[in-house]
């Protein structure tokens, strides 16, 4: 669907849905929800969505068409007419997607439609983590779930939430004020936290920043991989793209420091490869010698962060030549449109001082706010404002929770530690539409509808304009599932705790009061229906938001650690994991060792060779934390002594596609936390390796590392 | 060029155009959006872990990844491949039942119903961009409910591979006809150009001088994958400007 028939698809049908196919001429009105029977067989519908694959909250379009399902009625198969999803693709009116999508948003309609989705509420007859469920009532389960919320001390009620904004996370914050409870926490995946706190030490204003690199001349990105799983991984790539070739005579670079050669680092013009945890020595390191090519016209405390850095010892810290240092610093300092881009795509121990200081970069180049630099977060929106963050003590929390409610995270996964407070919390409801690594600790499962099954109202957290991504219901849930928001109600009412649900409808009427002029509607009403017929609203730019540097540093660089360490990292297909029960996602090659169905350890040629390692040989891996088993890849592009493995396989509960397949690389790392933030880090953790024998294969789309030599005619 | 660059139409003279992709690859950053972007459209079945293991995967379009130098000075050299839609295609002479053959708008078609499965012209392709259903292909409930009715289900026993997303093509035609105009550039886009984030695909009729794709393969950056084989493919790849 490109952005024209969008558009005069929009203009043409008055309801909630707009349809095409061979008489794209079609006018009738449709309402949000499809009803079976008014699906006409072979056209199309696109209705307006919002992926939840990632936190960039991209909108989306699904494409709608009649289909068919068996199903069993008084013990009889029969065939069910359905309104279905075909496929996914970007909303062109949204402005984080622009109608483009990434894999894992194609493949989210892999999450409606799995076969392992839970049927029912599940209330468990086993051992925790035994995966012994058995189906029963909604009206049992909501009896079972309000009865130990009202028994638990509301103060040991812990809510382990995405890290989203909008409607579902207003809902929950509502529901934990009804009861009493502390707010929800997220566990530091794909939250940011690192990110968020930087910005508001270096531009005093919280959020997250935009980099405008589609303007750049030139782009350094520390630690950000921006092109594979970061902030807003669609928003950057049609940035990126534009920064190399959308301007006439005008082709921007970039180079990218980072301790894997992710896929940034693929298409940076030059990789600096950092030693993990030497973020931030390269980035005091590069602003050093910034202040000594171009003064220091900047904010006095920012100028003190880099006024002493001692550059060689930076450079030993991060593991970076000083010459490359220097070239780097140069090459910014000469540039018309320069910026640095500031993230943790892998959290370390100092990663929230690593961010700022990276991101106060931006204020010795004189970018921030400028064509081709930094835009500082804008205020947030209306009644969405960002109400739930990210608690650095949630697992010291898990551990004297009597209830533990978990909404889209997956702690037993990521956080493995937290295996154990799982087991010994008295309660733990999970809402989740899988049988998945944490639910199976779960008394009970309350399954939310598939995020395609309900309606959504999400705010981005970056997008080139205020705007808010919203979608009704257009396809009837499949399964006897509820959405979180319809629980939630009914715990409430169950509980005698007073609770008012907040539709998106209500959502979008308080937004357009709170939004002043919002357009050309002149009504609520009129807005809340353009609003979800074109996918949710998008503002005029707010301009440059000011911004003022708070207090900065002093940032102590960490020594760097010798031996062999491991990191593990998000890969674009699995991002943390959730991704692992898809299909399309198993058997696509994996960017780095073009592996599928199982992620290998990656390891340095010389390590490997004084390890006699080759590709497909297994090893274990052992660290003070755990030991793990997996086939190996010697990757050309590795750091030697820097062992990487992407998250995503090794769950122990995920369905036919997940479940006992590979590794899970956080069993390694521990429970390190960035000390600022508490975010869990993803490494660097000392190992031993060891080679096995026999093992799990490693399977390759393509064994092929090298080109051939050039053909000969 | 494909055998008809024009057909006379009733009425008078009707260009008939001459499908060409144009992929930048120095707006390319490989994140595999448009394989699954095609395995979604096209209906294109997982194999298993067991099936991948033996090289029997069906990706319709890839990433071709070559690393290039040695650590710390080390590059990737990467680009999509699908099939090449060649002007002289080595896979059309070698099937003996014309089951795959170039159209007027230079499409190299593959007829499911009219394979017999000899594999001749997989054998034949250099871009190994050809697949062969070893088995009929299986969704688990509900998974088959994702499938997309305007694209057939290829049995066991036929070869599938790209088509340009032929049926967009076909369905941009009757929009454009049931609208009473002519097709414009950029109505087509098939799933790979139309998912792509970084925007570097670009699809349309490479004998219109004023689209998209023509411009493209006009901007000295254009060559093609194997050039000195002569197949003279159709998909154009912009080199990166470094």
């Amino acid at each position: 669907m490109d952005r024209r028939n969008f558009v005069k698809l929009v203009g043409t049908a008055s309801g909630g849905a707009v349809t095409g196919a061979c008489g794209r001429q079609a006018e009738e009105i449709i309402p949000l929800l499809v009803p079976e029977e008014s699906v006409p067989v072979g056209v199309e519908q696109w209705h307006p969505s919002v992926c939840s694959e990632c936190s960039a909250a991209c909108g989306t379009l699904a494409r709608v068409m009649a289909s068919e399902r068996e199903i069993e009625v008084g013990g009889e198969l029969v065939r069910q007419k359905i309104a279905a999803v075909k496929k996914i693709e970007g909303n062109p009116l949204d402005p984080v997607s622009g109608g483009r999508l990434c894999a894992r948003g194609h493949a989210s309609l892999q999450s409606l439609y799995n076969p392992d989705r839970l049927r029912s509420p599940l209330k468990r007859v086993g051992p925790r983590a035994s995966g012994q469920f058995e189906a029963i009532s909604w009206d049992d389960a909501i009896a079972e779930a309000a009865g130990a919320l009202v028994a638990a001390d509301p103060g040991r009620i812990l809510f382990l939430a995405r890290a989203r904004e909008g409607v579902r996370s207003e809902n929950i914050a509502r529901f934990l004020d009804a009861i009493g409870a502390p707010p929800a926490t997220s566990i530091g995946v794909g939250d940011f936290a690192a990110e968020r706190e930087a910005s508001e030490s270096v531009f005093g204003r919280s959020g997250l920043p935009l980099y405008e690199i589609q303007d750049s001349t030139l782009v350094l990105s520390i630690g950000a991989d921006l092109l594979g799983g970061w902030v807003s991984p669609v928003l950057y790539s049609r940035r990126y793209g534009h920064m190399r070739q959308g301007r006439r005579e005008l082709r921007g670079r970039l180079i990218h420091a980072e301790s894997r050669f992710s896929l940034t680092a693929w298409n940076a013009d030059r990789w600096l490869p950092v030693w993990p945890g030497g973020e931030l020595a390269l980035a005091l390191a590069i602003g050093h010698e910034l202040l000594g090519e171009q003064g220091a016209d900047a904010p006095a405390s920012v100028v003190s962060i880099f006024a002493d850095v001692d550059l060689e010892q930076a450079a030993a810290e991060a593991g970076v030549p000083v010459e490359a240092i220097r070239q780097t610093a140069s090459e910014l300092a000469q540039a018309s449109a320069p910026v640095v881009v500031a993230g943790a795509s892998m959290v370390r121990q100092n990663s929230a001082d690593a961010v700022a200081a990276a991101a106060a970069l931006n204020w010795l180049l004189g970018c921030v706010g400028k064509p081709g630099g930094v835009i500082p977060p804008a205020e947030p929106l209306g009644v969405l404002g960002r109400r739930r963050r990210f608690s650095g003590d949630w697992s010291e929390r898990l551990e004297q929770a009597a209830v533990v409610l978990v909404d889209g995270v997956n702690p037993a996964y990521n956080a493995p530690a937290s295996q154990r407070a799982l087991a010994d919390a008295e309660t733990v409801i999970s809402f989740s539409p899988f049988l998945d690594d944490t639910s199976a600790f779960a008394d009970l499962i309350l399954p939310d509808h598939d995020p395609l099954e309900q309606s959504l109202l999400e705010v981005p957290p970056v997008s080139p304009t205020p705007s808010f991504v919203a979608a009704g219901e257009f396809v009837a849930p499949l399964y006897d599932s509820r959405p979180i928001a319809t629980v939630l109600s009914e715990l409430a009412e169950a509980a005698e705790q007073p609770f008012e649900e907040l539709t998106v409808g209500q959502a979008v009427s308080t937004l357009y009061s709170a939004l002043g002029s919002a357009g050309s509607e002149t009504s609520a009403s009129d807005f809340e229906a353009r609003t979800l017929r074109v996918g949710g609203w998008r503002g005029q730019p707010s301009g440059k938001p000011p911004a003022t540097p708070g207090t900065l540093g002093p940032f102590e660089m960490a020594p760097k650690q010798e031996g062999i360490v491991l990191q593990a990292y998000e890969s674009p297909q699995f991002g943390s994991g959730s991704g692992a029960n898809r299909p399309w996602l198993q058997e696509l090659p994996d960017p780095t060792s073009s592996a599928l169905w199982g992620l290998p350890v990656e390891v340095d040629p010389e390590t490997a060779a004084r390890l006699g390692l080759v590709n497909g040989d297994n090893v274990r891996i052992r660290s003070e934390h755990g030991s793990l088993e997996a086939p190996v890849y010697v990757n050309p592009a590795a750091i030697p002594g820097v062992v990487s493995m992407a998250v995503g396989q090794g769950h122990a509960s995920y369905g036919r596609y997940a479940s006992g397949r590979g590794a899970n690389p956080m069993v390694i790392v521990g429970d390190g936390r960035d000390e600022t933030t508490g975010c869990p880090t993803m490494g660097p953790t000392p190992i031993s390796i060891e080679k096995i024998a026999g093992g799990a294969r490693l399977v390759q789309f393509s064994r092929q590392d090298r080109d051939l030599p050039p053909h000969r005619v | 060029m494909a055998k008809e660059a024009t057909q006379q139409a009733e009425g008078g003279t009707e260009r008939t155009p001459q499908w060409a992709m144009a992929i930048d690859l120095d707006r390319c950053t490989g994140c595999e959006a448009c394989v699954l972007a095609c395995a979604s459209e096209n209906n294109v079945p997982t194999a298993g872990e067991d099936q991948a293991a033996m090289g029997r995967t069906k990706h319709w379009i890839r990433i071709d990844r070559y690393y290039e130098g040695e650590f710390p000075d080390i590059k990737v050299k990467y680009r999509p491949v699908m099939c090449q839609q060649c002007d002289e295609a080595p896979c059309e002479p070698v099937c003996p039942v014309n089951a795959t053959y170039q159209n007027a708008e230079g499409l190299n078609v593959q007829i499911y119903n009219r394979c017999i499965g000899t594999r001749y012209c997989a054998n034949n392709c250099p871009y190994t961009v050809r697949f062969f259903n070893w088995f009929a292909p299986e969704w688990a409930e509900p998974l088959n409910l994702q499938l997309n009715p305007d694209v057939s289900i290829r049995p066991a026993g036929v070869m599938e591979k790209c088509t340009f997303c032929a049926h967009k093509i076909k369905r941009a035609k009757l929009d454009a006809d049931a609208e009473g105009r002519e097709l414009a550039d950029g109505d087509v886009q098939p799933a790979c150009v139309q998912s792509c984030p970084a925007e570097a695909m670009v699809f349309g009729d490479m004998t219109d001088p004023d689209s998209k794709v023509a411009r493209q393969l006009g901007s000295g950056r254009s060559g093609q994958l194997l050039e000195s084989l002569g197949t003279k493919p159709r998909v154009f790849y912009l080199e990166k400007a470094d």
